[in-house]
């Protein structure tokens, strides 16, 4: 898919230990077992890794990685 | 005497003390949903210690506080400041019964609160009463029975939180000795008030015009937020006094964090260039005791050679009210 989006599943399978086999756009963190306290470390450490600023909203459990995907391409767009 | 303008506050003995019983993760997922693999993956806590029914925070304080004196070889100290979110009374505060217990019946005696910043926050109030000559000596305690206000089915809280107390002996000597304290740094945003805190029990609660929730008798906190602020604030606390020390991160040996959370912690090293091999950490064996976890943390890394004199130390707290606090010292021979 998009690149910001094999950036975010490098972030999970090297960080977080999730298997690259249970990704998919449409799968949601819940599904990962990512709860919210894991998603403020998954935002600081995507912070790092994109190098901007991401909204502290841009990432809850329920949401899908092709949805928060497309939400940081978003603000990569608007920051250059 | 030193004059009081060249006057510094200098580490001079520490004990600890912890209840003998120990939680293990596997009892607390007998009673909550959780496992043993979910509290280490998310924490990094194995076990911690609870009091006992009929013990309270000043019984904690009391054998760290006998400790920290035998290690500094004093019988008496000036003063005594206990950092606690627990104390054993509402009112009076904890720490005059503490000195008297201590056979210390006379001297200054106070609390601090500042949740978990409470050891930091202490540590330089009684640097001051050095500093201004108030006090040759010092004890400063950090002890707390987090046990006693956690809600019993907050899955959140009650995984995290252990009991226990550290204590330091502080007199008074020259700013370029080993084990003199500072620069200081803390701060404090109460717009995060709300974050961390006991609803109930104080003048808002009792003044509302209503009877309080059954909630509001325990401790709740809004993790994500507060984990995302806790390496915030750490973090640039942190650098504000290794900036003002003239110290580079490579050059600090032991990195002392309030113990709340080992993934935070990790974040933190990372975030301040400071080798994640140099952090202090029991947290896996102590959990997360609020006011008493530097001064635990501490304690357990003397004792096991973890801090040897001559490590250049740096200290940073983040806790409710919100507060945070940072400091340095190169570790004396104690």
């Amino acid at each position: 898919m998009t690149t910001t989006y094999e950036k975010m599943a490098d972030v999970l399978v090297e960080k977080f230990g999730v298997d690259r086999d249970e990704l998919r756009p449409d799968v949601t963190f819940e599904d990962l077992e990512m709860d919210s306290l894991f998603l403020v470390e998954f935002v600081l450490t995507l912070q790092s890794e994109l190098g901007l600023k991401i909204d502290e909203d841009a990432a809850s459990p329920r949401d899908t990685l092709g949805a928060v995907a497309e939400i940081l391409e978003a603000q990569i767009a608007r920051a250059s | 005497m030193t004059p009081h303008n060249r006057r510094a506050a200098i580490l001079d003995g520490i004990g600890r003390w912890v209840p003998p019983r120990l939680v293990t993760n596997a009892e607390l997922s007998e009673r909550l949903d959780t496992s043993d693999e979910w509290i280490r993956s998310r924490t990094g806590i194995t076990q911690r210690h609870w009091a006992d029914a009929g013990m309270a925070t000043s019984d904690l304080a009391v054998e760290a506080g006998a400790r920290a004196l035998k290690s500094s070889g004093s019988a008496a100290v000036d003063a005594v400041v206990l950092a606690t979110t627990t104390p054993d009374r509402l009112c009076p505060a904890t720490a005059p019964e503490i000195a008297s217990r201590l056979g210390m019946t006379g001297v200054a005696a106070y609390d601090i609160s500042a949740v978990c910043t409470g050891f930091l926050y202490a540590l330089a109030t009684s640097a001051g009463l050095i500093h201004t000559g108030v006090a040759e000596r010092v004890l400063v305690i950090g002890a707390e029975t987090y046990s006693s206000i956690l809600n019993p089915d907050d899955r959140g809280t009650m995984v995290i939180f252990g009991d226990g107390a550290g204590a330091v002996v502080l007199r008074a000597g020259e700013p370029d000795e080993p084990g003199a304290l500072g620069p200081f740094d803390l701060g404090s945003d109460g717009e995060g008030a709300h974050l961390i805190s006991v609803p109930g029990g104080g003048s808002r609660q009792r003044l509302a015009g209503r009877p309080p929730e059954p909630a509001d008798q325990y401790f709740a906190m809004a993790g994500a937020e507060v984990f995302r602020q806790a390496v915030e604030r750490m973090g640039t606390s942190a650098r504000t006094v290794l900036e003002r020390a003239g110290w580079q991160p490579s050059e600090v040996d032991r990195f002392v964090s309030h113990q709340a959370n080992l993934r935070i912690m990790h974040r933190l090293a990372d975030a301040l260039g400071i080798d994640r091999g140099r952090m202090i950490s029991n947290i896996a064996r102590v959990g997360n005791t609020a006011a008493a976890s530097i001064p635990l943390a501490l304690a357990d890394a003397a004792e096991d050679g973890t801090l040897q004199a001559g490590h250049r130390v740096l200290l940073t707290a983040f806790g409710g009210g919100l507060t945070w606090g940072s400091t340095v010292l190169t570790w004396p021979d104690l």
